[in-house]
């Protein structure tokens, strides 16, 4: 029996959810897939470096028709790592011609807690960077934050990833973010679930 | 038709579907926060097995230093070692400061960023990184977890003397 009361609102049901975590340190593998149990994540797969997730997208793009495999909702990626760091990963992510891949959505793990990181992963694609030592509160939000704040991707010559502009305040002045119409091609894109 | 510059593409928010919402349902959702206090708790109990763990990279950390410090400096093996003592003082100060070892974080992330600036083929650099391989082999030792007690600032005060020094 649910302890929410009818009209309150219930937490997320992660159960259908798939993580792929790439951390190349086995203990903190351990501590984030324990973390990700407690929330509910219903299945969490880990690799240890960028190639070993690349491949493992890989497989699961080739065999996705299989019941057996399961679409990968979230990556959440250390930054450095031995044999393929995380930005190699997003670059990959990104790159990649199919839909299911290259919009997956990709949170940045990192012990940097520079400015430098979070705008280099932002640059890179990521949607969200988390900075270590991790917290409940902090993983849990950024997973909240990937389902409930999806932005639009945007796609320039030398950028394709999440919008990188999160807000939309008004401003009183020349706004130079502002594309000429024209060169704006807006797709609506229905991602297959 | 001219080539857009810029392409936006909307997607459709599968993943609030997933959890039983429309696409462009806009409210906020969260994770239960009972779960999210337990994952802290896992943690805190997890983390009383850091030692050892810290140990484990330590130990290989201190293996590699050795190997390093002891090769010519013109080795070929020198870039792809040092990249190695990089990721280990790298994964000790993710450990350390995930599991309060603020300490033992401090001095990893020191050497980490040091190796990331220099090429560490100079006997007076060798001497800055054994004085952080020393620096946590003793903070770990002694189990000091706070980085600023009086045990703490005098560590700290060798390692950057040794910096000054030697840089």
């Amino acid at each position: 029996m649910s302890i929410y009361k009818k009209d309150e609102p219930s937490p997320y049901d992660l159960s259908n959810f798939t993580v792929l975590l790439v951390e190349d340190s086995l203990y903190m593998q351990s501590l984030m897939v324990s973390m990700m149990k407690m929330f509910g994540v219903g299945d969490i797969m880990v690799c240890s470096n960028a190639q070993e997730a690349i491949d493992l997208l890989k497989v699961t793009q080739a065999r996705r028709k299989s019941r057996y495999v399961t679409d990968i909702d979230i990556v959440v990626t250390d930054w450095l790592m031995p044999g393929g760091s995380g930005k190699d990963l997003l670059n990959w992510i990104r790159g990649q011609d199919d839909d299911n891949i290259r919009f997956l959505p990709v949170v940045v793990v990192s012990a940097y807690t520079t400015e430098k990181l979070v705008a280099m992963a932002r640059d890179a694609g990521a949607n969200e960077t988390l900075v270590k030592p991790i917290s409940g509160v902090g993983l849990a939000s950024r997973i909240c934050c990937v389902i409930d704040k999806a932005r639009s991707f945007v796609s320039i010559s030398d950028y394709f990833g999440p919008d990188r502009r999160r807000k939309d305040a008004p401003f009183n002045g020349d706004d130079r973010r502002v594309t000429n119409p024209k060169h704006i091609k807006n797709k609506r894109k229905k991602a297959e679930g | 038709m001219d080539d857009p510059k810029v392409e936006i593409i909307a997607l459709s928010n599968t993943l609030k579907r997933k959890m039983g919402l429309k696409p462009d349902d806009t409210s906020e959702g969260f994770i239960d926060p009972e779960a999210v206090k337990g994952a802290d708790d896992l943690v805190k109990t997890l983390c009383e097995e850091c030692h050892s763990a810290i140990a484990g990279v330590f130990a290989n950390l201190n293996e590699k230093w050795h190997v390093m410090r002891d090769m010519p400096k013109d080795s070929p093996d020198r870039p792809a070692i040092s990249e190695e003592v990089f990721i280990l003082s790298h994964e000790i100060k993710d450990i350390g400061s995930m599991c309060g070892y603020n300490l033992i974080a401090h001095f990893a992330e020191s050497l980490r960023d040091y190796i990331d600036e220099t090429e560490l083929n100079l006997k007076a650099q060798r001497v800055i990184i054994q004085a952080h391989i020393d620096a946590i082999q003793l903070a770990h030792k002694q189990d000091l977890k706070d980085d600023d007690g009086p045990a703490a600032t005098e560590l700290k005060k060798i390692v950057k003397l040794a910096i000054e020094q030697y840089k």
